[in-house]
């Protein structure tokens, strides 16, 4: 006989309480470690796709406002610029207003000088550049609505009030958004050229030399601006892809509000049990101090009782979400990025799973901590009195 | 062995003040095997918890083996209880998630002594009682004379001075209560225990060597055991 043989057996004294009481905490540990992981996983996908030395410049007012296309040849010599492209919303639709996707307008020409991490292959470059009509389409769209290199595929403008056919020429890879949708800015001028032109650009892409001249270029650039017609901000594209991971950082407070609001359920939950099995035990607790136990062996026991049930709650919690998330980031590499979107590149981080089972131990611990030292403060003969 | 010392004891029984015992005095020699005998609600019960050190008197001195019970405080009577007093209960109070043998080395858990000893102690006590064939057996599996003999061991297993025993026989068949009241005359006889018992039952009287009588809190047959010594 042993102390913990002793905090065992009290354990397992209703199996199925404990194990449903165990399982609350580790669905708890489960959400909260899920929860956890999102801060840390948006600033991963921020650093995946964030290149250190590509630079977006867009309108001052917001990325909705149209910046002069003559802005395009006025970066393009600034010193330690090696390369320049745009991306001019063309907001078209594929059959019906639900199927949106982000297509923009770019230069063919530039595209392997700004986005070389892209991996878009030789052959589907040139036929980018040399197919006035020719588009560059992300996995994800691909897959999402069954298109083929060399389908060709009409997208209805909601921006412009125009129509263009487009001849799928290949794919977009890499650090690429899965589900963008490029064309030639050449083939959006021509058709716009009957309607009186359209000589504007939305964001203009710019590629630094190096990582130490990226500061440098993006003080020219808002100076070269400065109290222009349409004055521009230039941010680094991590600054950028922040700014709008930043419109769900609202989101993730309420979700991060609502994981904890859930730990806190469950620890009045599992006091509630833990008060219940003590309550149920006092005269027991009063046999044990009868027969010379003391009150801090006592409240030691009764309280690693409701830490041990933590502890393996944490454990079972955190593990779950560890497995999850690791099948979906497997699932994500091996071909369902689409159906997981973000899900799949997801990694919970060691630091987080000890954070999910110390929350768990601190539940299991606050849970019986009231109801253990009410346990161990059992006065001997009024509990007594009660089993004659 | 035990003085009691113009002893008394009030409950609060809601505005109502009881005197549980009013000024007892007794003295019980080392090794005597002693009832405490009287009607419902005549102190008999709360005069041993007195003397087992798990109450405290309001008035008077409780001196047991030569310590003064007064002048420890909570945790020291619990170390004091688990060094000299084994206690037996009507209902026997075994925790039922532990096994026969389990129960009895309980309270070797408060000893310095490594687990094998403990576990040999244990397989003695069960042994003495009778019952080393059940040590692996839950309380649930036993009779209610099994489960008194399981209570006995734990009680015996610390080679206590003195063992305390409320009601022993009272939820026991009459062989089963004659059976028990054997093996306490038998740990009196030959391990010199004194034993200190409340009884309703008067066959119980065949057994012990002393008789103590109370009613309504008052000592009125001292069994010829006299004063306390000073």
């Amino acid at each position: 006989m042993t102390y913990p043989r002793l905090v065992a057996r009290n354990l397992m004294r209703h199996p199925l309480r404990t194990i449903l009481t165990t399982l609350s905490i580790a669905l708890s540990i489960f959400l909260v470690c899920a929860v956890l992981t999102l801060p840390s996983a948006l600033d991963a996908i921020m650093e995946r796709a964030a290149s250190n030395v590509r630079i977006a410049v867009h309108h001052k007012a917001g990325f909705t406002y149209w910046l002069p296309g003559a802005y395009m040849h006025k970066v393009r010599n600034l010193p330690g610029v090696i390369g320049v492209n745009e991306y001019s919303w063309f907001g078209g639709v594929y059959d019906e207003p639900k199927n949106m996707f982000p297509n923009f307008a770019v230069d063919p020409e530039t595209v392997e000088q700004v986005w070389p991490d892209y991996h878009i292959a030789p052959e589907a470059l040139a036929r980018f550049k040399r197919i006035r009509n020719g588009a560059l389409v992300g996995d994800d769209t691909m897959r999402k609505f069954g298109w083929r290199i060399g389908q060709n595929v009409t997208l209805k403008g909601t921006i412009f009030p125009i129509e263009l056919t487009f001849e799928i020429v290949g794919t977009i890879g890499g650090m690429a958004n899965p589900t963008m949708f490029w064309f030639s800015r050449k083939y959006l001028d021509e058709a716009m050229e009957s309607r009186g032109g359209f000589n504007r650009v939305g964001m203009i892409w710019l590629r630094a030399a190096s990582p130490e001249q990226v500061d440098g270029i993006v003080a020219q650039v808002d100076a070269l601006f400065r109290n222009s017609e349409a004055e521009v901000a230039a941010e680094t594209e991590k600054a950028f892809i922040g700014s709008f991971m930043a419109t769900f950082q609202g989101l993730l407070r309420v979700i991060l509000l609502v994981g904890f609001l859930v730990v806190g359920a469950v620890v009045l939950i599992a006091a509630n049990t833990s008060a219940m099995g003590i309550r149920e035990r006092i005269p027991e607790i009063a046999i044990l101090k009868s027969l010379g136990f003391r009150r801090g062996p006592i409240l030691a026991a009764l309280l690693a009782e409701s830490s041990l049930q933590g502890l393996v709650g944490g454990l079972l919690g955190a593990g779950a979400a560890y497995a999850i998330l690791e099948a979906l980031r497997v699932a994500g590499k091996t071909g369902f990025t689409g159906v997981l979107g973000p899900l799949g590149g997801f990694r919970m981080s060691p630091g987080v799973a000890a954070e999910g089972v110390a929350v768990a131990l601190v539940v299991g611990f606050v849970a019986g901590l009231v109801p253990a030292w009410n346990g161990a403060r059992t006065n001997v003969i009024e509990a007594l009195r009660r089993l004659f | 062995m035990i003085d009691v010392r113009n002893v008394s004891r009030l409950y609060h029984r809601g505005v109502d003040l009881v005197h549980a015992l009013e000024h007892v005095t007794l003295h019980v020699p080392a090794g005597r095997f002693v009832a405490l005998m009287g009607p419902s609600g005549s102190g008999k019960s709360t005069l041993l918890h007195l003397v087992a050190g798990l109450d405290r008197p309001d008035g008077g001195e409780v001196v047991v083996a030569g310590q003064a019970l007064s002048e420890l405080d909570e945790d020291g009577l619990a170390g004091w209880r688990a060094r000299h007093v084994g206690l037996i209960f009507q209902f026997y109070n075994l925790l039922p998630v532990l096994t026969a043998i389990e129960n009895v080395e309980l309270p070797l858990l408060l000893t310095s002594l490594g687990r094998g000893e403990r576990r040999e102690r244990a397989e003695l006590a069960l042994r003495a009682v009778g019952l080393a064939h059940r040590a692996h057996h839950r309380p649930q599996q036993l009779s209610g004379g099994e489960q008194q003999r399981v209570a006995i061991a734990r009680a015996i297993v610390t080679d206590p001075d003195l063992l305390v025993a409320d009601e022993p026989t009272g939820d026991l068949d009459a062989k089963s209560a004659e059976d028990i009241l054997t093996l306490l005359q038998e740990l009196n006889r030959a391990f010199d225990k004194t034993i200190v018992m409340v009884t309703h039952d008067p066959r119980a009287e065949r057994w012990v060597d002393t008789v103590v009588r109370l009613d309504k809190g008052v000592l009125v047959d001292d069994g010829g055991l006299g004063r306390a010594t000073a």
